[in-house]
């Protein structure tokens, strides 16, 4: 178990800019969830860090110790990648305490830590299996196996449930956190996905064009986005966009979406344009003529409760509520936004404004 | 609703005859193939063995009698067969061996990413282009000391003291074609290795350099496995094919000097176009095949119990 400290790294692939300076402090015992959209460089930073790509400029210490020119054999991480990538003419067995023979690590060490692995994921009736002859989740398993034998410095995930159905993904987000649970391991884990990013973390990474967006707590990130980016990025449904202003009148300073007073803004809030963001079960449904009003245009209904489509002003927004309300398509509510649930960002930049 | 009593329904009169068609469509399928293979290989194979129990020699209007199975007797007793099938044996697994290794290494190198590869890999694969004829001719020359570098170089070397024509000692000549045979089938195993080598998974060799695995370790552990087939393929078809070809020896040397050259397959050339002697030639014709078959089922009883062991 170690710590993983990254100091302005940067990678490119001939011209072309993937990492733009990463600055990140993974605890010893964290389980970090690197999330942003395909093509953002998360891959290539779990793999500068499992040594199987070189650092450009800047540093990576794993436990303290530079690690920038070790080969990956040297770094004692353990990884598990998106196909598995396990060896097909071995055994589960084999492929299991393959690190551990190389290591050569005494047959009765193997056989315990072959034990234990098998015991903890289920796999004690696959393991004289070859890859071939199990399912994708039983592959999942023994690729896990085969990372948690090593009792390696750190875990490194790269997708590793981008293969696998929507049900099968759950269970296993469940097991991976519970393995995390009872192995305390520093663990790096890749995702683009933000709901396995919520569910998993200790702390999420938010990463976008080569550049780290934010990183906190999963609830750090949902309720105080950094950025436009991050904000759009995290939450399901996602959160609404809507082009606002800051407007001074006689009750103090508040933001406006067209005519609608949407919600006071603190008095130091610079007038002028913004975008407001506004998570969709935050936004209170009321009857017409109460807050500002607005139109539906659609509604979903998800089971858990329904998505409600508005037209505000012009502006589409989403609202998500677990009453079922009987709305119909072009009826009139009203909506109110209690203080506090909105995000401010600048237009521009999409930097967070206070307030 | 209706429903149809089939059973009841009164068989019709050509039933039979339709089913006897059914049954005969697959072969009637076949037929074409069939019996073009028959005609342009089996019936030229089995008319080819039949001369070998014949005295059969094209300038003596005299022979083709039945001799049963003299030929034979004398194939037993022929030094030159003897000599012949000795040189066979080595003249394959050298080719072989040096053709594998050879391509195996071409092919782990193509493998390797640089700049240029696509050209060099092109390039590479050129002599497999040239026609084996005009790929002897031009190494006979080669080696010829009036007109050829490789003399010089290999004095230079220190592997010969005078320039000599190296297809002219006796001792030494059946190198000559192994080297242009070596030379000209080495891109058949890259191409053929390479193709393998690309349809492995990257992602396996980086979770092995990940458990700790170096580099002579993972080909050991990964390469070799996910060739092992092609290569166990590739060198089968190999052996059989160089065994068989006698062009390269026929054009660098004739078989000799003194025959120290002759193959099988350059003597059974030999005895029926120079000797015109076709029914000797086809006894012997009639042994390699036997020989190769044998070899053919050793290696396919090897595989199927490698199979059944895993
Ligand atoms: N070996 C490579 N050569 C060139 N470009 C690459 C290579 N690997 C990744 N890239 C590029 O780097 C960017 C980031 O890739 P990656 O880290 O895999 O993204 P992701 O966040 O989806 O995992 C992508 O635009 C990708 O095309
Ligand atoms: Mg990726």
């Amino acid at each position: 178990m170690a710590s993983i400290d990254i100091a302005a790294v940067r990678k490119s692939y001939g011209a072309t800019p993937v990492l733009r300076g990463i600055d990140l402090t993974i605890a010893n015992g964290e389980f970090v969830v690197l999330v942003g959209p395909s093509g953002c460089g998360k891959s290539t930073l779990l793999r500068l860090i499992a040594g199987l790509e070189l650092i450009d400029k800047g540093e990576i210490r794993i436990g303290g110790r530079r690690v920038n020119d070790l080969p990956p054999k040297d770094r004692d991480l353990a990884m598990v990648f998106q196909s598995y990538a396990l060896y097909p003419h071995m055994s589960v067995r084999d492929n299991m305490s393959y690190a551990l023979r190389l290591r050569k690590t005494p047959k009765e060490k193997i056989a315990a830590a072959l034990k234990g692995a098998s015991a903890k994921l289920g796999l004690d009736a696959l393991i004289e299996r070859k890859p071939r002859a199990l399912s994708g989740g039983q592959r999942q398993r023994v690729a896990m196996g085969r990372a948690i034998v090593r009792d390696p410095q750190a875990f490194l995930f790269d997708e590793p449930l981008s293969n696998l159905d929507a049900r099968l993904r759950e269970q296993m987000r469940f097991e991976i956190k519970k393995l995390h649970r009872d192995l305390g391991a520093t663990s790096v884990y890749v995702t683009h996905d933000q709901i396995e990013a919520m569910t998993m973390a200790d702390r999420i990474v938010a990463m976008n064009e080569g550049v780290i967006q934010q990183v906190g707590s999963p609830s750090d990130l949902y309720d105080n986005p950094a950025n436009l980016f991050v904000a759009g990025f995290i939450g399901s449904p996602a959160m609404n966009f809507l082009q606002a202003r800051t407007v001074a009148g006689p009750g103090g300073m508040s933001v406006t979406v067209g005519q609608a007073e949407i919600a006071k803004v603190p008095p130091a809030t610079p007038t002028g344009p913004v975008v407001l963001g506004l998570r969709p079960e935050r936004i209170t449904l009321t009857a017409p003529g109460q807050g500002a009003q607005a139109a539906v245009d659609l509604v979903e209904p998800t089971g858990l409760g329904m998505i409600v489509h508005l037209d505000l002003d012009g502006q589409q927004l989403k609202t998500f509520t677990t009453e079922r309300l009987p709305l119909k398509a072009g009826e009139r509510v009203g909506l109110m936004v209690p203080p506090g649930s909105f995000c401010l960002f600048a237009p521009g930049t999409g930097e967070r404004l206070a307030g | 609703m209706t429903t149809l009593d089939l059973s009841a329904s009164p068989a019709p009169p050509h039933a039979l005859l339709r089913r006897i068609v059914l049954k005969a469509e697959p072969y009637l399928y076949c037929f074409p193939a069939l019996f073009l293979i028959a005609a342009i290989m089996l019936v030229p194979l089995i008319v080819g063995l039949s001369y070998a129990f014949r005295d059969l020699v094209l300038l003596d209007p005299a022979s083709g009698d039945y001799i049963g199975l003299t030929h034979f007797g004398e194939i037993w007793a022929d030094a030159n067969f003897w000599n012949a099938l000795q040189n066979t044996a080595i003249w394959t697994i050298v080719c072989v061996a040096l053709q594998f290794g050879l391509g195996l290494t071409l092919a782990l190198l193509l493998n390797q990413p640089f700049r240029g590869r696509g050209l060099i890999q092109a390039l590479v694969f050129l002599p497999w282009a040239v026609p084996s004829f005009l790929s002897g001719l031009n190494w006979a020359w080669m080696f010829n000391p009036v007109i050829g570098p490789l003399p010089y170089v290999f004095q230079a070397l220190g592997l010969m003291q005078t320039p000599d024509n190296i297809l002219s000692s006796p001792d030494h000549a059946i190198w000559g074609p192994i080297i242009a045979m070596v030379w000209w089938g080495i891109p058949f195993f890259a191409i053929t290795l390479l193709a393998a080598l690309q349809s492995i998974p990257k992602d396996i060799y980086e979770a092995a350099a990940i458990d700790g695995a170096g580099a002579v370790e993972r080909f050991r552990s990964i390469t070799l496995p996910f060739l092992a087939p092609t290569m166990a393929i590739t060198v089968l078809l190999r052996t059989v094919w160089i065994a068989n070809s006698a062009d390269l020896i026929v054009v660098m040397t004739h078989g000799g000097p003194a025959d120290s050259t002759q193959i099988l397959a350059s003597y059974i050339f030999t005895q029926a176009f120079q000797r015109l002697d076709f029914g000797y030639a086809s006894a012997l014709a009639a042994v390699m095949l036997v020989l190769l078959l044998a070899y053919a089922m050793a290696l396919v009883a090897v595989r199927q119990t490698l199979l059944a062991r895993h």
